[in-house]
């Protein structure tokens, strides 16, 4: 058999398309007679309508309908939330006697262009009555501040204490314990294209159309079906190129109120956030205050840890405590921790919703144990390294479970650290570390690690439910060989820059004995003609574990029947067939083969050439679901995610005293996805995702004030990484493949992003060592060094200092 | 009022607030400028304006008149791939490609200009826009690929 396509650095598919300005992106669609939409948003963080008069704003020329919240929820239902609350609330589509976010959408207006839209909000009167901002999840979680939802009697959604193994014991026993807090901003990773979606109402087959960038088809589809009152085999939602994802791009609403739009003027309807729409109201990762305390032998072995973790989630009922399992179930990091506390509070504030955002909940669980390792180096005088490795779970004792119930299943930890040390060229670089410090320089190095899981396993959600809805991981898809022969492939997971027609054609290639090149993968998504789930969409790193297994599945359907045909074509038994180059022909006897066009001739066309009793045509759908998934069990343990990769990142900083900015000045990874499918895609997937762990580390924060304004709503005040922040990023790789995925992959897009804010924030600490500098919240602005380096050593910062504005 | 766009003198009568980059994609469907963030800083509507790189979506189309517009439909040939978009497909310098077309147009800026720019001198020209997938490493290998290449 010739060398796999799996596995190959192939260039991709869709590149070709996208360099030359040829994709098609969700505002790049325009149905006939397309209206646009625009939406009027609360100035107040937290406040009643009192009244909306959109008289004005309905009679002005090239308007065709204003939406109220009101009208909204006489027309829908409330949106179903996946975690639901103690006493059920209705979230509907647009705010109705109440607005609870600065942002919050409370009308729509849809009109012949978006300037016209955009016109007629101006002249849109709400009486509003302002009310006190919740803004402190602290204060929520200590039952203070004004509530969101009265009905709730309180603010938090969620609280609850987890305990794993003998905690009390094994504090009582340690030699010491490491007591931190640390506090985590909220960011996001603002895909380039926002987020948007058309509604099309067909009266004839009362039936609605959705093209939408959301990232998770599935579940959106769910939501659309119960809260417009349709049956969801009358809803087609499909999805174009989608421009980046991470998790941001979902937001039901707004295709609920672009369907009433819709259906209310007859003609498709368009919306597509702004930026600042995008940046204040669609999705940020939750911030929150964790506190954490590490119980250790004096030889630096960990004996149990303890977190306090109060999660801010805005106003987010979709899917509350989301945050929190996930830190839950990577609370022990790489780390052989035998008992492990989890208190957590998830707690309802008047700020933009939080959800899923690259890596939720992970980067924040990484952040706090990485820098308490860093803090428990120094304090046992131990190398950050070597602190590491003496608290690995190995690979002999792989599959590990955690005490929570993660179960890691393949890799060498300590050998992923051992790389990234060799190739940072980490002893080299602490020699030149204390020149360069003699030398007056702040030089800092920082080592972080972490695990990547792959795959949700919504069983979790029993741990706050306390009953199971939704379940395990899995995905569908569908191979096709049309009938003059060529291969067609789709997926029910619509990608948004993983480069799976690429991916996917080189897996069917495989299978089925033919050139990536000559498998076509559907782009997108659509429900009317791709297989789907409930659980189908683009989230929770999910391809390797999940997806792979649909298409390996679908593919050898298609190929045990393509075999089939031949045989009896043939009078030849299947065991001396194989598969080759578009054909199936007898091993060792070339002349005799069929080449799949000639098989589907026959699958579609001459029928009675089939075999007895075979069913026309040549398609195969499979759906595929993680073995590892499990129910939760009677103490609580869960795997709430699956299939474990790693990484160690290690990073060189140099600090500037004269202005407090930090640079960069070497970064690398090395890490372990297991069996690579396409090292290209791979390589760029750490790359991107350690620039959005970098970017929260220095620059990104959606900041409140004590009002709930959101101060940083644009991309001059939110700033993002430009390639003169992210080094050139060296990426070295291990491959353990996992035993428990189909190909023996396993995710890699939120690995970077999950340990690169723990990395750099140990490196500038590390820098800072000489003013007894402890990081305990990112992003470390140049302000926030500079205030740092004011408060301690205001004579000990060099000549720059002097020379800087004071 | 009347420009050219890649090439073909284009005569439109529009509403003064129209942007360049509506104008380009909503009048001439030429919807390869993508437009991420309207407030000038990501840089993913970039086009050339006589010939020197601009944000369409800064500029009001009637400030166009007269004025030579290059999108990057207008850069790419009618058969295959220019030799930067080459490079940017060998070396996976993109990953959604909503950035995509605005990196091309600015790297093709910096090229005619600088024909063997430095890996910094192409993160400073690269700067100018917001790529959220690569991180950069790849965009970088991609134009230094691609300058290596005319070379």
């Amino acid at each position: 058999m010739a060398a796999p396509w799996v596995g190959r650095a192939l260039p991709l598919k869709e590149d070709a398309r996208l360099v030359a300005g040829r994709g098609r992106f969700l505002d790049d669609l325009a149905p006939g007679r397309l209206l646009h939409v625009a939406m009027l948003r609360s100035p107040h963080a937290h406040a009643r309508i009192v009244a909306i008069d959109a008289a004005a704003a309905a009679a002005l020329p090239g308007v065709a309908a204003v939406l109220t919240g009101t009208e909204a929820a006489a027309g829908s239902r409330p949106i179903r939330p996946l975690i639901p609350t103690a006493v059920p609330v209705n979230d509907w589509c647009l705010a109705v006697d109440r607005a609870r976010f600065v942002g919050e959408p409370v009308a729509a207006v849809a009109a012949v262009d978006r300037a016209t839209a955009e016109d007629a909000l101006d002249l849109i009167r709400v009486t509003w009555e302002a009310l006190p901002a919740a803004v402190d999840a602290q204060a929520g979680a200590r039952g203070e501040g004004p509530l969101l939802y009265p009905e709730l009697g309180t603010n938090v959604l969620w609280h609850d204490t987890l305990t794993y193994g003998d905690v009390d014991g094994a504090f009582a026993r340690a030699d010491g314990v490491l007591e931190e807090r640390f506090e985590f901003s909220r960011y996001a990773s603002t895909p380039l294209e926002t987020f948007g979606a058309i509604a099309e109402w067909d009266a004839g087959t009362a039936g609605y159309t959705f093209w939408t960038n959301d990232q998770r088809p599935g579940l959106t589809l769910a939501i659309l079906a119960e809260s417009l009152d349709v049956p969801q085999a009358r809803i087609r939602l499909a999805c174009p190129d989608i421009g980046g994802g991470f998790g941001n791009k979902r937001r039901p609403a707004y295709l609920l109120v672009c369907a009433l739009l819709a259906r209310r003027t007859g003609r498709p309807v368009k919306f597509v956030e702004d930026r600042r729409e995008s940046l204040s109201a669609l999705m940020q990762a939750a911030g929150g205050v964790m506190d954490l305390a590490l119980a250790y032998r004096a030889d630096g072995t960990l004996l149990a840890l303890s977190v306090r973790d109060v999660t801010d989630e805005g106003k987010n009922l979709v899917s509350p405590a989301q945050h929190n399992l996930i830190k839950l179930g990577n609370i022990a990091n790489g780390y052989r921790i035998p008992a492990v506390r989890y208190e957590a509070w998830s707690v309802l504030t008047n700020t933009c919703p939080a959800g899923a955002n690259r890596g939720i909940g992970k980067p924040f669980m990484c952040f706090a144990i990485e820098r308490a390792m860093a803090l428990l180096a120094r304090r046992l005088a131990v190398d950050p390294a070597e602190l590491r490795l003496r608290n690995y779970v190995t690979s002999a004792e792989m599959p590990y479970t955690t005490p929570p119930g993660a179960a890691y299943d393949s890799g060498d930890y300590p050998a992923t650290l051992r790389a990234a040390l060799e190739r940072f060229e980490y002893a080299r670089r602490r020699r030149e570390q204390v020149s360069a410090r003699a030398a007056g320089r702040l030089l800092g190095i920082g080592i972080a690690t972490s695990v990547e899981p792959a795959g949700t396993n919504l069983a979790s959600y029993e741990i706050i439910t306390g009953r199971r809805a939704a379940s395990g991981s899995a995905e569908a898809a569908m191979v096709r060989i049309e009938p003059d022969g060529q291969v067609r492939a789709a997926l029910g997971d619509p990608p948004s820059g993983q480069g799976y027609e690429t991916v996917v054609a080189q897996i069917v290639a495989d299978e089925l004995g033919v050139r990536p090149d000559q498998v076509d993968v559907a782009r997108g998504f659509d429900s009317a003609t791709t297989p789907w789930l409930y659980l189908s969409g683009n989230y929770s790193n999910k391809f390797s574990v999940t997806d792979t297994g649909a298409v390996v599945g679908a593919a050898r359907r298609v190929r045990d029947k393509l075999l089939r045909l031949a045989a009896h074509r043939l009078e030849a038994d299947v065991a001396d067939l194989e598969l080759r180059d578009g054909a199936v022909a007898v091993r060792g006897v070339p002349t005799r083969r069929l080449a799949f066009r000639e098989l589907a001739r026959t699958a579609y066309a001459d029928v009675l050439g089939l075999p007895p009793g075979e069913e026309p045509g040549l398609e195969a759908r499979h759906a595929y679901q993680n073995p590892l998934a499990k129910p939760m069990d009677a103490a609580r343990r869960v795997p709430s995610q699956l299939v474990f990769a790693n990484a160690a990142h290690c990073c060189l900083v140099e600090v500037d005293p004269g202005t407090g900015g930090v640079k960069i000045l070497a970064y690398a990874v090395v890490h372990d996805c297991g069996r690579e499918l396409n090292p290209l895609i791979v390589e760029g997937m750490v790359h991107g995702s350690t620039a959005h762990g970098i970017g929260a580390a220095l620059l990104e924060a959606f900041r409140y004030d004590e009002r709930g304004q959101l101060m940083t709503s644009t991309f001059m005040d939110y700033l993002k990484p430009t390639a003169l922040d992210v080094p050139a990023i060296d990426v070295g790789r291990l491959e353990h493949p996992s035993p428990y995925t189909p190909l023996g992959a396993k995710g890699v897009g939120e690995g970077g992003a999950i340990p690169a804010p723990a990395a750099v924030a140990n490196a500038v600490e590390d820098a800072l060592n000489s003013y007894g500098v402890t990081v305990r919240t990112l992003p470390i602005t140049p302000e926030q060094v500079w205030r740092w380096l004011d408060s301690r050593q205001f004579n000990n910062v060099g000549s720059n200092f002097s020379e800087s504005p004071q | 009022m009347r420009l050219t766009v890649n090439g073909v003198v284009v005569e439109r009568e529009i509403e003064p607030r129209r942007s360049l980059s509506d104008f380009l994609r909503e009048d001439l469907a030429l919807t390869g400028t993508h437009v991420g963030c309207e407030h000038g800083v990501c840089g993913a509507c970039t086009v050339l304006l006589d010939g020197w790189s601009a944000r369409a979506c800064l500029l009001l189309a009637v400030q166009c008149d007269g004025a030579a517009v290059t999108t990057i439909e207008g850069l790419t040939p009618a058969e295959g791939l220019s030799p930067l978009q080459e490079a940017f497909r060998a070396c996976h310098g993109l990953q959604c490609g909503f950035c995509t077309p605005g990196m091309i147009v600015l790297a093709h800026e910096l090229l005619a200009r600088n024909p063997a720019p430095s890996a910094d001198e192409i993160r400073e020209a690269l700067a100018a826009n917001l790529c959220m997938c690569t991180g950069y490493v790849a965009i970088v290998r991609a134009v230094a690929r691609a300058a290596v290449a005319r070379a």
